[in-house]
Formats: structure tokens, sequence, C-alpha cells
């Protein structure tokens, strides 16, 4: 699975701009699936049949957070905004890739004397930061960079054995944990697997799915934020490498009851590591799913990250193996 | 052009009837559909060549306030509805509910004041005077629940159009304007008036639902940023640049497919455009986005300056653009 991890994490595709992430995934599962759907917002929809009748969604959103260029001053310096989540703090001192053209940039911050650059570090916002492309003029930028481009993270894959560092792990993890399930399982029910776009924006992309599919139930799978750092979370369990966790609550959605005792149960029969997790903030595709419609049951299956958001993510590879190992077993049960 | 009119109605975000009322009786004769629906959206609907929808949408509401109790004074506390800097209101006249009782937003004068007059007055502390001294000489004129709206008299002067709620009166008479004109309609095209979308895009959703479009396209009227105190680089769109077109905002990144076939139209037909900037806010494109099985939606909007307060600016060569490009746009197909 680790190469598999390396393969999506490697795409850039930012938010409203899926399209090369999308051809990756559909590449990755073409022979394992019976049929799949590009939708009206550009959500992948793949599915394999079943036995029985009864439809179950699992959801991954195949965005990453990203920046856009929004000006270009008469020396080429590009003013960016965000796209999703993105701290201007996590992009100091980063690289940025706009895909379009593929060139890179770093990030710059202002500071016209000393104590104006602390108090810009201190109170840093997108007004005080700018990507530096190595362009000498506005022509020379506007010709790699019109405004408009969007761009995400240049931040490489880091194989440190058990465990691996990328950007965009959020939710290329999840995407992985979701083509090893459809490829490893098969289903009693009728299996839809969602790619959804433009979650970093405000699940966009998963509401729609649902709506379109109508499952019976639905689970979204999704990184979760960790515990186990040095004065990390205190009012969070959450710590790599003690299995995928299963969703109670977060600060978008309540899972469903029953999809969460399933969950448990499975994992317990099994003997497939899990943990509980109540997240104090953030929200997942789950939220936007389960009140489509006449509503959905839904919940969230997660996969602990440690930095979320930041151009490095960190996972451990054991717990996106169990979570594939409980999803093959839940799809699989002859319910 | 119905900016006039349509900016000097009152149609405070949940009272739109006035709008939707001036608006309905102007175009009922041109076109095939016209219907209410009953959040109070107004959605009529000319046929086009092809058996396909679009959506074309501009909100009726403006911001404003709701009376929320009467002081014994007979003063009027009020709560905002929609965003509005409390700095842009004192001192302004207003009107309160449907007897349209004028009124004055009314502060503590500047001599009265010590360090407050740095700070944002706040809301409690902001009455409406129509000038009574009683609470129940107050409650014969209004009501709790009332309607306070801003009321301003527009000004045109030159190429410069002024006056509260452009905000998206703008929108709603570009689409009176594509409703009069005869246009030869690529689409079957419903055009939806709004309501609500400064409470939270509460309105659009529901008309996207029933029309079901293939796609849509929102009218809005947009913050500019071009005041000489705010550096070129942190603007969101400049006046007299033309329409601005949307790549992303609050909620949404704009279907690509859209974002880039507008922008080619407005090449190709030499239409002056801007993309603009920020990302801050929303519009109704999110909510009719993700309605139903999805609905790809793009923004284009004229430019203003000074937008949620009682008075804001556009230029009018902006109006003529948005209207010229939307027109070209509504008579070809969507590269989707």
């Amino acid at each position: 699975m680790k190469e598999l991890i390396k393969k999506l994490t490697e795409v850039n595709s930012p938010s409203g701009r899926e399209s090369n992430i999308r051809e990756v995934i559909l590449d990755e599962l073409k022979n394992s699936i019976d049929g799949y759907e590009v939708d009206k917002l550009g959500n992948l929809i793949v599915w394999k049949n079943g036995r029985s009748d009864k439809k179950v969604l699992l959801d991954a959103h195949m965005d990453e957070i990203g920046v856009v260029s929004s000006f270009i001053d008469e020396k080429g310096f590009i003013r960016i905004e965000s796209i999703g989540g993105i701290s201007a703090y996590n992009l100091i001192g980063s690289r940025i890739i706009f895909p379009d053209s593929g060139v890179e940039g770093v990030v710059g911050i202002e500071g016209e004397t000393t104590q104006d650059l602390q108090k810009n570090l201190k109170e840093l916002n997108f007004d005080k930061i700018f990507v530096d492309i190595g362009a000498r003029n506005r022509e020379e930028a506007e010709k790699l960079v019109p405004i408009g481009t969007f761009g995400v993270y240049s931040a490489g894959f880091i194989d440190l054995g058990k465990r691996v560092v990328s950007k965009a792990m959020d939710d290329r993890i999840g995407c992985a944990v979701l083509i090893e399930t459809i490829k490893r399982s098969k289903p009693y029910c009728k299996l839809y697997g969602a790619f959804s776009v433009q979650e970093e924006m405000g699940l966009v992309g998963a509401s729609v799915v649902a709506f379109n599919i109508k499952p019976d139930f639905a689970i979204a799978l999704d990184v979760t934020a960790w515990s186990d750092t040095p004065k990390g979370y205190k009012r969070m369990s959450i710590e790599l490498g003690k299995g995928p966790a299963i969703k109670i609550k977060d600060n978008a959605s309540i899972s469903d009851r029953d999809i969460v005792e399933k969950l448990r149960t499975i994992a317990e029969k099994n003997g497939i590591p899990y943990q509980i997790e109540i997240l104090i903030f953030g929200g997942t595709d789950a939220a936007a799913i389960q009140r489509t419609s006449s509503g959905i049951p839904s919940g969230t299956l997660s996969i602990p990250c440690r930095y979320v958001h930041s151009p490095h993510e960190m996972i451990d590879l054991e717990d996106a193996e169990n979570a594939v190992k409980l999803l093959k077993a839940l799809v699989e049960e002859e319910k | 052009m119905y900016l006039k009119e349509l900016t000097e109605l009152f149609g405070v975000a949940g009272y739109e009837k006035r709008v939707r009322d001036f608006i309905r009786e102007k175009i009922k004769d041109k076109v095939e559909i016209i219907e209410e629906d009953p959040i109070g959206n107004l959605i009529a609907m000319k046929k086009g060549r092809v058996n396909k929808k679009l959506l074309l949408c501009a909100h009726m509401d403006e911001v404003g306030f709701m009376v929320s109790n009467i002081e014994e004074d007979g003063k009027l506390n009020i709560i905002p509805l929609g965003g509005i800097d409390t700095r842009s209101i004192i001192g302004k006249k207003v009107v309160v509910g449907e007897k349209e009782i004028p009124g004055v937003i009314g502060f503590k004068a500047i001599h009265l004041q010590k360090n407050e007059v740095y700070e944002p007055p706040q809301i409690e502390n902001i009455k409406v005077d129509i000038g009574v001294t009683k609470k129940s000489e107050a409650e014969s004129k209004v009501r709790i629940g009332d309607f306070v709206a801003f009321s301003v008299e527009s000004m045109n002067h030159g190429s410069w159009f002024s006056g509260k709620a452009l905000d998206d009166r703008g929108g709603c008479s570009i689409l009176m304007d594509i409703i009069y004109s005869d246009i030869d309609l690529y689409y079957d095209t419903y055009f939806v008036f709004s309501v609500q979308e400064e409470l939270g895009l509460r309105g659009a959703g529901v008309s996207a639902e029933k029309v079901n479009p293939d796609l849509a396209i929102v009218i809005e009227t947009t913050t500019s940023g071009d005041n000489p105190e705010f550096p070129p680089d942190r603007r969101s769109t400049e006046l007299g640049k033309g329409p601005a077109i949307t790549f992303a905002h609050s909620g949404y990144v704009v279907d690509e497919r859209l974002f880039k076939w507008i922008i080619d139209t407005a090449r190709e037909n030499s239409i002056p455009y801007q993309i603009k900037r920020r990302t801050a806010g929303g519009t109704d494109a999110r909510r009719i986005a993700t309605t139903l099985a999805g609905i790809p939606s793009a923004v284009i909007s004229i430019p203003a300056r000074y937008i949620h307060s009682p008075m804001s600016i556009i230029n009018l060569s902006d109006y003529d653009n948005t209207l010229k490009l939307v027109s070209i746009l509504l008579t070809k197909e969507a590269k989707l």
C-alpha cells in the first residue's frame, strides 16, 4: 500500500482542480470495478456489485488544500489566497507548485524593519506573504502563473519505514484505503466508492454524491487529528499505530450509533485494533451526507494523522492496513 | 435598466415583497412562465433553442435591520439582517415597517464620547429614533418584527451610479434587461430572483431544486476595494475594469469549465473583464452547486464600492459590460 500512497500523494490536485487525481484513481481501479461515473461536479463514483440490493457508500475526498494566485506586482511577486484551511504559518518557508505550468516557487514574508518582521510573524496572515517564482517582472510571472492559477504544497513523500509523511495525506490516505478496500473485497452489498471533490471548501462534493446514490448507509474515510506528540491535544486520545479511529463526534456531525456499533463489533470479532475518536473541531463528508435527501445514516472511519494541513502529514501504515481490513469485513458481511 | 427604481425599493432580507412585486409587474408579459415559490423567490422562464435548462440568479434582498424591541422612551432596538458595519450607519435615514415610518439611526454625539469614538459602536447601543417619546406612541406606528431599511435616493452622475442595495439589485436589473432584450437564448432560461441571500444563501437552493437546471450563473454586485488607501495588491476588484469573474469564493470553487468559458467569451468579444482577486464572502452559487445531484455554477459580478452600507457606487460601464457578456453567454452552449 506504501507505493499507492506515494503515488496518490504526489499528484497535485487542490479543491476545484481534481482532474489530475481523478485520472490516477480511475486508472488504478479500472480493472477492479463493475462501473463508474463522473458526476456533474466532478466526483468520481465507482461501484462493485454484490449479492444484495443494499447500497453502501464509502467516501474519501480526493482534493487537497491549496492556494490560488490573486495578484502579481510589477516585479513578478505573486499574492495568494487560500483554498481550504491552509495556514499562512505553514506556508512560510514552504515551496508551492502550480500544477498547470509545473512552476514552483517559495513563500516569503513582508517586513520593512526587524520589528515589522517580528510583528508580521506574530500576526501572520495572507496579506503579509507572497510567492516568489524567480520571475524578473510581471510579464514573466503572468505567463506562468496568471491570476486564478491554483497551487499546492510542493513537499515530497518521506518513507520512514512503518510511517510515511507527505503533503495531501488528507485525504489521499482515505483514497488509498478506499481503493484497497474495493480491490480486495468481494462485497455482499452493492459497494459504491466515491472520490469526492471540494471537501476542503466545505463538503461540496459529497452531498451531491449521496443524493445521486441514496445509499442505505455511508462511511466517510478521512484523517483525524492526533494527541501523541509533546504537549499534543490533551482533550483527545488519538495515537498513531493504535488502529483506525471510529468517530463518535466532531464539530460537524455525530456518527450514527448503529454504524459506530457495527464497526466496533466487526473490529472486535476480527481482532482488528481500533480507537474511538471524539474530535473537538473539524468535520468530514459524513456531515454533508447524513442530511442529504431524506437522511442517510452516516459515520466516519478516520486514519490518525499528525500535522494535518501542514506540508508534512504523517500516518502509520498499520492504521491504514487495519482500516482496509475493517472495511473489507464490513462490506462482505452477509446482512 | 431599472437601477434607480430597484435600488429605491425597500427589500431587506426576509421582506422582499416590494421588490418582487415590482419585478413581476415589469416582466410578466415578457416571459413564458412566472411564479413565486413558497419561500418567496420569483422564477420566470423564457424558452431557448434546446431542451436544456440554465438558471440565472440574482438576489432581491438587501442588508438592513429588524425591530427587536421597543424601549420605554419609544426608541427602537434593532438587530442586523446581513453583514453590516455599524460605523457606516450612524445618523442615517431609515424607514420602518409596512407603513414606511421614517426614522434616524441614532448614537450618542461625539461630544458625549471619550475613547469610544475609536471603537465601532455596538449594535446594542444603537437605536432607531422615530420621533416619539413614549413606548405607546411608538407602538401605534411600528411593531416588533418590522423591517428597518436604509432610505436614500439614488444618484446618477455621468458614468457613476450610486444608491443603496446595489448588492444585488444590480444583478436584478441585469436579469430584467436580458428579459426585455430579444436575444436568441440557447437554453430554456430560468430567471431566479432569490430571497434571503444575505442571511446565508437561504432562497436560491429552493429554486434550484425546483428547476433542476443543467447549469447556473449567479449575477452579483461585489465588493471592489479600490479605495485610495487600499494597496492595489489587496483589492478585490476595481471600478471601470469590467465584470468581475470569480474563480473561487467562500465554500465553493467555481466550475473550472464555466470559469474558462466565461473568460474565453469575454476575450473573443473584446469585452473588458477582471478576475475577482479575493475569495472572502460567498454567493448563491455555493447553494445552487450543491443542490440535488450537483449543478455546475459560476459567478459574474458588477464591482461596487462601499457595499452593505447605506450608499454604494458602481461604474455604469461595468454594468453595460456585464450585461453584454452575460447576453452573449446566454446565446451559446456552455462548454461542460
